[in-house]
């Protein structure tokens, strides 16, 4: 790392991205904020207040005492959908790199299929194959282990969101895997073999090897992840429970309801969200680096 | 003796094996099994529980979707949304990443969280915003409009994936080869590329799936004048049945399955090339 | 609002100043630079209308989950769109209505005077949206030529959810609240006819029975439990305008109800499907034993499909079964008024109306117009015809008349949904348990 570069020409190579990005997403943040302090899309009646924000965390109405244990829902889902993804792709990039000889085309092929596919198609995939009348659901029933849809575990829209959970493993899984892979393949895997002449267990080399090389970046897509399963309604709205939703699902109800003056709270909502996703990314962060 | 000591050896080593092989299988079909479900279903109707296979099988629905004008349509717009995204995502992508990458700079972590502010902000937050700046622009209803919108979201990946690679990246090698007499163009495809091939292929990949996906900032910015395939789907979604639905899907897929499929050969045999540089 | 507009106006100048500069194109127009729609007319000479929408393009933004609503849409509506009137039909499928909504809100808050959406399929909550952000056309509807053939009289197609229509929209379909069993489970005989008889038959069917869970967007879940409040409180007609005590009297004895039906239910209630889809699929594959539909054909049009069993048929309960109507809305920066007008009108031809009461061609929904008032034998004859033709999985057309009542006053939408939630959905596990105690 220098930093003995002219200071111009990095703002002219960041200009551009920064312009698109900062510009498109900084003005519409700006009428998010608006929206949420209680401006009505389409400029009708309203002044600004923080009443969204005081109803939702203190109000007495049934949704703000839904907002609550949403908060806690989300955490939860999000949480463990990133520390499971995280862990499985790490196992199987060592998986396929620990192995003498190289992985094909063929086997990356297969275990990225899934990206090709939307997040709202692959759960619908799912629950087909799962739910308590899913394909899986049939085999039991030829194997004659079950006689009727209500026997078969309920794996998706359980009330601890473990369906949720499911899918974002087996989706986000291939894109953590594609980040480490590409980490390892800039440069890795000839640490991995030095580690390995001097006789490093495999578990070692995941260990004091791999780890260290793949952390940083592993960690950064972990945050990615988290911060798209906090943000995200498809998926918990499909295969989640009416309660307890996560806060995504709450914030759209806001969003289609009929009354206009409910997207204040939606937009409340949704801008909690970002906000909670930095505090929670940030303490990573420190924890991380102290 | 032997013979039975071989047999214990060997039923060691499957026994070894299938426990080794169960995670793996259940891996595989959590990956895949949905992929399966949703091949059948696309070429069968009405294929309930208890059913283990489908009683009705056809090809009706699937090519009458394939035939239709308005797929065709979409199709079109779709290639040509995604693929201008993702060449301009890296352009604009590239020199954003290898700076961050390479340089510690005043102001350097202020500029990361505003590329990555997208990935915080949930859509539902920025959509209604985009698409009142986008039709303040008047950029609404056209395909430019919809790709410069299509970054918003797509940046930020396309960034990171370059970010991990210029991270350890080391610009001595471009300036040893300058030094040697190498032109910029060779510097580039002789050091640069086979040292950043894989990262830059990830980051393009990223880019072409998150622009192929997106359903509700096509729908608002494009203004009903530009549809594609994942308007389709998600309405077909919407509709709840599982034949449309998977034909569809799998239409859908095909493109990114060939991406994947490229991407997945140049990360495969890129690593052969990168392990002779060093 | 007004500090925040002047801060929005500033952000978005600079903005527009900034992108202008750093892309080098022009600034580009905003609206208050549009032009008028081009081609002038006026609503009450049709040939006017007819001359100013040759030509132009109507983007009908639709529910597009249906792949046989959609071919139907194209052939039926889309040809002649242009071979009679030079229209071109651009359908825009939406997943959801509301993205047309929010897609028109933004063009008022951008002040875009020629707007992308010309005509949407639309409904109570949408409509109620749009009208209260004063964004749809005014009084166009009554004053299209098949208006004649509407009975603007009948308070199920004056009030939208409760909303009055005042010309905002026009009818294209009606429906009905039905639901649906499977012939080859149950015979006709063992059907519930009545909230009361329901409670017995989950009783004695634990886990076989659910209804989708009210809330916005789930107006069926809505529907179901309202049908209920009119059999606990005896009557629909006094729901039709809005009364506090009324509410406060008889909504404890429709949570009761709700909660001793709550332990019976698929899952013990523990949760609810979404929407009609997810019951549908719970119906074809035997977790439950009813699903429903508003398709006056009914349970056609979904075996059609493929989402039902061929032995799926509809029935209704004998009475509290609410019907209402589908709309078209036209918005008031709508670019081509004169054509989405045209197609509003064609949407009650009566040979078309005829056509889209067939379940093969995936509405199977009712009549908009008032058969008595076609005169014209021939469409007399499609009409009937068409009737004549809803087959067997239909419910019979003197039980659904003989059960149809209207929805209730719109304000009550609110009070079901919200204390559905509370008071059902979350109530505490000691109801429920004593409900298993009974």
């Amino acid at each position: 790392m220098s930093s003995g570069r002219a200071p111009f020409l990095i703002w002219v190579a960041l200009a551009p991205a920064l312009t698109v990005i900062g510009l498109l997403v900084g003005v519409s943040l700006v009428y998010g904020v608006a929206q949420s302090l209680g401006a009505v899309p389409g400029g009708g009646e309203g002044r600004l207040s923080l009443d969204a924000y005081r109803s939702l965390l203190v109000g007495p109405t049934p949704a703000a005492r839904e907002f609550w244990p949403a908060l806690g829902f989300s955490l939860w889902v999000s949480g463990a959908s990133t520390a499971l993804s995280a862990l499985g792709a790490l196992l199987v990039a060592a998986a396929l790199t620990a192995r003498q000889r190289q992985p094909t085309g063929a086997t990356l092929l297969v275990l990225n299929l899934n990206l090709a596919f939307p997040h709202l198609v692959w759960a619908v995939a799912l629950s087909l194959l799962l739910a308590q009348s899913g394909l899986l659901a049939r085999i039991a029933f030829a194997l004659g282990l079950i006689d009727a849809p209500a026997q078969f575990p309920v794996l998706v829209r359980d009330r601890y969101g473990f369906g949720i959970i499911m899918h974002y493993v087996s989706k986000e899984i291939p894109f953590l895997v594609l980040i480490v892979l590409a980490i390892l393949r800039t440069q890795g895997g000839q640490y991995d073999l030095v580690a390995e002449n001097l006789g490093a267990s495999p578990w070692q080399r995941l260990r004091y090897v791999t780890l260290p090389l793949v952390l940083p970046g592993l960690a950064a897509g972990a945050a990615l992840v988290f911060a798209f399963v906090l943000g995200a309604y498809e998926v918990p709205a499909l295969l989640g429970v009416r309660y307890p939703r996560m806060l995504a699902v709450l914030a759209l109800e806001f969003f289609v309801n009929p009354d206009l003056n409910r997207r204040a709270e939606g937009m409340a909502i949704s801008l909690l969200i970002s906000v909670l996703t930095v505090m929670v990314v940030g303490l990573g962060r420190v924890r991380w680096s102290a | 003796m032997r013979g039975a000591n071989l047999l214990v050896t060997f039923r060691a080593a499957l026994l070894r094996r299938a426990t080794r092989a169960v995670p793996g299988a259940l891996c595989i079909a959590l990956l895949v099994g949905p992929i399966v479900a949703l091949v059948v279903y696309a070429c069968s109707t009405r294929w309930f529980f208890p059913q283990l296979l489908p009683a009705e099988w056809t090809l009706t629905p699937l090519l009458r979707q394939l035939g239709s004008p308005q797929t065709r349509v979409a199709l079109r717009a779709s290639l040509l949304t995604a693929g201008v995204t993702t060449a301009l995502a890296l352009v604009l992508g590239l020199p954003a990443a290898r700076v961050l990458g390479l340089w510690r700079f005043r102001g350097r972590t202020l500029v990361l969280l505003i590329l990555f502010l997208p990935t915080v902000v949930p859509p539902l937050a920025i959509g209604m915003g985009l698409n009142i700046l986008a039709l303040r622009l008047g950029l609404a209803g056209s395909l430019l409009g919809v790709v410069l919108v299509h970054l918003v979201p797509v940046l930020p990946y396309t960034i990171f994936a370059l970010l991990g690679v210029f991270a350890r990246y080391d610009e001595g090698y471009e300036l040893q080869a300058r030094t040697l007499g190498a032109g910029p163009l060779r510097v580039w495809f002789r050091v640069a590329w086979p040292l950043l091939g894989p990262g830059l292929t990830v980051a393009a990949l990223f880019a072409f799936l998150v622009s192929w996906s997106q359903y509700l900032l096509t729908l608002l910015i494009g203004g009903g004048r530009v549809i594609t395939l994942p308007m389709l789907l998600f309405a077909a979604v919407a509709g709840g049945n599982p034949t449309s639905i998977a034909g569809l899907a799998l239409l859908f897929a095909a493109p990114p399955v060939l991406a994947i499929a490229l991407a997945a050969r140049a990360l495969a045999a890129g690593s052969a090339e990168v392990g002779q540089q060093y | 609002m007004r500090r925040a507009h002047y801060l929005m106006t500033a952000v978005l100048l600079l903005a527009t100043l900034l992108l202008a500069a750093c892309g080098g194109r022009p600034v580009a127009q905003t609206g208050s630079t549009d032009t008028p729609p081009a081609g002038a007319f006026n609503l009450d000479d049709w040939a006017s209308v007819v001359a100013a929408a040759r030509g132009q393009t109507v983007n009908w933004y639709l529910w597009g989950g249906s792949e046989s609503i959609n071919r139907f849409v194209d052939e039926t509506y889309g040809v002649p769109l242009r071979e009679q009137f030079g229209i071109t039909l651009n359908r825009v499928p939406i997943a959801d209505t509301v993205d047309a909504v929010n897609q028109v809100l933004s063009e008022k808050e951008a002040g875009v005077e020629r707007g992308a959406v010309d005509l949407i399929w639309i409904n109570g909550e949408n409509f109620l949206s749009l009208k209260q952000a004063d964004m749809l056309l005014p009084d166009w509807s009554r004053r299209l030529p098949n208006a004649r053939l509407v009975n603007w009289e009948n308070p199920a197609i004056y009030l939208d959810f409760g909303e009055p229509v005042e010309g905002y929209e026009s009818p294209w379909s009606s429906a009905q609240f039905q639901l649906i069993y499977d012939s080859a489970r149950m015979g006709e005989e063992e059907l519930p006819r009545s909230y009361t008889e329901l409670l017995a038959w989950a009783r004695a069917n634990p886990g076989r029975f659910t209804y989708i869970a009210p809330g916005p967007g789930a107006f069926q879940g809505t529907r179901f439990v309202k049908g209920a409040l009119f059999e606990l409180s005896g009557g629909a007609d006094q729901w039709l305008a809005y009364e506090e005590a009324l509410w406060e009297e008889h909504a404890p004895k429709l949570w009761a109800y709700l909660n001793e039906l709550k332990p019976h239910l698929w899952r013990e209630g523990a949760t609810y499907p979404r929407d009609e889809n997810e019951l549908h699929s719970l119906f074809a594959n035997g977790e439950v034993d009813f699903s429903i539909t508003q398709a006056i054909a009914g349970a056609g049009p979904l075996i059609a499909e493929g989402l039902l069993p061929e032995t799926a048929r509809a029935f209704v309960f004998d009475d509290y079964m609410i019907g209402d109507f589908n709309y078209v809305a036209i918005p008031r920066n709508a670019s081509n008024q004169a054509a989405a007008l045209v197609l509003a009108n064609l949407l009650l031809e009566p040979e078309l109306q005829a056509a889209q009461i067939l379940p093969e061609n995936g509405f199977g929904l009712g009549y908009a117009i008032d058969v008595t008032r076609v005169t014209d034998q021939a469409q007399l004859d499609a009409l009937s015809a068409a009737q004549a033709r809803l087959g067997e999985a239909a419910t019979p057309a003197a039980d659904l008349a003989a059960a149809l009542v209207g929805d209730s006053a719109g304000a009550y939408q609110t009070l079901v949904e919200e204390g559905w939630r509370e008071h059902v959905l979350l109530a505490r596990q000691a109801q429920v348990a004593r409900g298993v105690g009974q």
